[in-house]
């Protein structure tokens, strides 16, 4: 990237971000948001802000290739292996394993990408909330969002766990303002 | 990898002669080696065209429940516990519990209870669509398909099928009483439930002659005597009417089509064709259907009738009470070109950076033969047995491939030539422990073995390439031998050819074993040594992979 960021990390004191996690540029990162170690978010041309309660599991790469900022919302699951670009991502989303998000998606909230799915449209294009993605040709069908109070519930248990087992067997990292 | 290896299984054919491999039809009697079984009475090798296979017992796949026989046409084929699939995606539903009731803010402070709320439904951990979508919700958890039945009974097509089984059940009672001993003989030692399926299958359909070319004309006479007793069917249900019910055809569908504006709104072939009977269009409509069962099946040797295959009755449980399968008996053989794994590993190598691996991997340029020039091949031979084994390879001289724009001389003159190790070559007891050994430790054992290998040295010409006809290496129970293809110009098509192996064993049983049995490839008596030697031979379908013609090859890497 021809003017090289510099490297600025703001992390919540109630977040969990491990050593071993790769961050690259300008990057915030909210309260309670878990990321894995070996996981990589790189703020390659613009700033990434992540909200809070999100969990980013390993292997996840996160890029932001515009200027804008990319903006993460609140309480999405990020499973093992998938990549996404997208330059703005709401709430409550989950973006299973391995799947890849390019970056002329915009995900709004409650939406759900399967395992594998390639989501890599030609033209900009905004998902709609209770946006299913699903199978190998990336089918997509709306959802109803019954259960979706369960699963916040189950997110936040699994962010709850996480903060506390993480810390066990990692050395966290802070941010540069600590 | 395009070279590949199949045995021949001579129930097909009249001769214990393979067909030619350039025919077409010849695929039918080829299998691979893990598809096919040894009869131990016959000494032959059996695949799953000629075995005799029966219902051992039904299960459901998803929960494993074993169905008793009797009660699997009351639940029509499926299961009747908790097991569904979804209509969009044919995954596995599971059942959920409805959210509890809460401000609609964004997400409530505290959701602690972990259990839902009774309105439970079916939800689809892949699609996300869920059986409320259609107004299917449940009070309990359990016993789903119970709670479903009355849906599914009240259907108008199960309805009229019930009306239309109704109707000849009486006829159908008197028409099997009717013959009753001609079918139970046949089967000798047949279990229950296969009884049961093939005596259905052989019971008279009323109306349908049965096809009986000896005593045809009586049972035709009192098929027609039988037939006015049965009065005429009156449906339920008019024709016309059943495309208002959303069954399909009519006006309703058209008009349907026509307002349609999203394709997700139109139910996919796929998703309407594992339904018994015409469903709507709309994918609005598709409802979730429970899991067909599955059965386990045994296997009978079609000549002697000695089970073959019999699997556990427990459905949980992968395991056979008996299981003579070939590759117990035959030595397993594997084919490779050596010039076309160097090139693989070349080209993986090379293509680590731009991970275009899987395209090259199936590209023909790469693994494919060129005409004119000459390969060497690699038969490894893996011994199953606990004893030595002593195996002889034969060719089946290649037929010309008849081609439509050749000239006929052309055409008669041989594609290709092979040379195979004429000499017969041993092949090590198979020994569990090999299976545990270091790969190092048998590269270095092999090189002796070499060493005391008195025939068919590898050689290395000026290039270094081996090419040589005959032992090439040798470690644990696996031999490799070299064997060279030369291909003319003209050849094209794949590079097929039969080859016939026979390996002499030491044998265990010490009653004389009946001699050839009508042709199949059988064990005789070799000279009576002090252990017993026996000999067996099969065919098999060397598939060398495909010719690339030069000019196809060129455009192909220019693209």
């Amino acid at each position: 990237m021809p003017p090289a960021m510099r490297d600025k990390i703001t992390i919540h004191s109630k977040a969990v971000v491990p050593q071993d996690a790769e961050l690259k540029g300008d990057i915030t990162i909210g309260a309670g948001t878990i990321v894995h170690p070996k996981a990589t978010i790189f703020a390659a041309a613009g700033p990434i802000v992540i909200g809070s309660g999100c969990i980013i599991e390993e292997a996840v790469i996160l890029v932001n290739r515009r200027k804008e900022v990319m903006r993460i919302g609140d309480d999405n699951l990020f499973e093992v292996g998938c990549r996404v670009e997208s330059p703005s991502i709401g709430n409550m989303n989950t973006i299973s394993a391995r799947a890849r998000v390019h970056h002329t998606v915009r995900i709004s909230s409650y939406c759900f990408i399967g395992a594998g799915c390639l989501l890599v449209p030609t033209e900009d294009e905004v998902l709609e909330e209770y946006t299913a993605v699903y199978g190998p040709s990336a089918e997509r069908r709306v959802w109803s969002g019954r259960g979706r109070l369960q699963e916040a519930d189950l997110r936040r248990k699994h962010a709850d766990y996480l903060k506390e087992m993480l810390p066990k067997f990692n050395r966290l990292r802070r941010g540069d303002g600590t | 990898m395009s070279a590949s290896i199949e045995y021949y299984c001579p129930c097909l054919a009249e001769s214990p002669h393979p067909p030619p491999p350039h025919l077409a039809s010849s695929s039918y009697s080829f299998h691979p080696l893990h598809n096919l079984y040894f009869c131990e009475e016959c000494d032959a090798v059996r695949c799953n065209r000629c075995v005799l296979m029966e219902v051992s017992g039904y299960f459901c796949p998803n929960c494993l429940f074993e169905v008793p026989s009797a009660s699997v046409r009351a639940e029509k084929n499926r299961c009747a516990r908790n097991c569904f699939n979804c209509p969009i995606c044919r995954n596995t539903l599971s059942v959920v519990a409805s959210d509890p009731e809460a401000g609609d803010g964004r997400m409530s402070p505290v959701v602690s209870t972990t259990l839902g709320e009774p309105p439970f439904f079916l939800f689809c951990n892949n699609c996300r669509w869920d059986s409320a979508e259609i107004g299917i919700t449940f009070e309990k958890p359990t016993g789903l398909a119970a709670q479903l039945q009355k849906f599914e009974d009240s259907a108008p097509e199960a309805l009229e099928f019930e009306h239309l089984k109704e109707h000849f059940e009486p006829y159908l009672r008197a028409s099997s009483s009717a013959l009753p001993a001609t079918a139970a003989h046949s089967h000798h030692h047949v279990n229950p439930i296969t009884a049961a399926a093939s005596s259905a299958l052989a019971r008279d359909v009323p109306g349908v002659g049965k096809y009986n070319p000896l005593s045809r004309s009586r049972v035709g006479r009192d098929k027609n005597a039988g037939k006015q007793e049965i009065p005429d069917y009156k449906s339920r249900v008019e024709i016309g009417t059943l495309g208002a019910l959303g069954a399909g055809g009519g006006n309703s569908d058209v008009e349907f089509m026509r307002r349609l504006e999203d394709m997700s709104e139109v139910a996919k072939l796929e998703q309407r064709w594992v339904n018994s009977w015409t469903a709507s269009l709309r994918s609005s409509d598709l409802k979730p259907l429970r899991i067909p069962l599955q059965v386990k099946k045994s296997k009978r040797c079609p000549a002697c009738r000695h089970i073959l295959i019999k699997p556990e009755q427990k459905s949980q449980s992968v395991r056979y009470k008996i299981k003579l399968v070939a590759a117990n008996y035959l030595p397993a053989i594997h084919v490779s070109l050596p010039h076309a794994i160097a090139a693989m590993e070349l080209m993986k190598r090379s293509s680590t950076l731009n991970k275009s691996l899987s395209s090259t991997v199936d590209d023909p340029s790469v693994s494919g033969l060129i005409p004119g020039k000459t390969y060497a091949f690699h038969l490894a031979f893996t011994n199953p047995l606990y004893d030595p084994i002593q195996v002889r390879l034969k060719k089946v001289q290649p037929v010309p491939v008849p081609s439509a724009d050749a000239d006929p001389e052309k055409a008669r003159r041989v594609p290709f030539q092979v040379s195979l190790p004429t000499a017969a070559f041993g092949i090590a007891a198979f020994a569990e422990a090999w299976e545990y050994e270091d790969e190092e430790d048998m590269f270095g054992q092999d090189d002796d073995d070499l060493d005391m290998d008195g025939h068919g040295m590898a050689t290395k010409d000026g290039r270094g390439k081996t090419r040589a006809v005959g032992v090439v290496e040798r470690r644990a129970n696996t031999t490799v031998v070299s064997g060279e293809v030369i291909i003319t110009k003209e050849a094209r098509g794949n590079i097929r050819f039969n080859m016939l192996v026979s390996y002499t064993y030491r044998s265990d049983d010490a009653e004389p074993a009946e001699e050839n049995e009508d042709g199949t490839p059988s064990r005789s008596h070799a000279v009576n040594k002090a252990p017993e030697m026996k000999n067996f031979s099969f065919y098999t379908v060397v598939d060398l992979g495909a010719v690339v013609r030069r000019e196809g090859s060129r455009s192909e890497l220019e693209s």
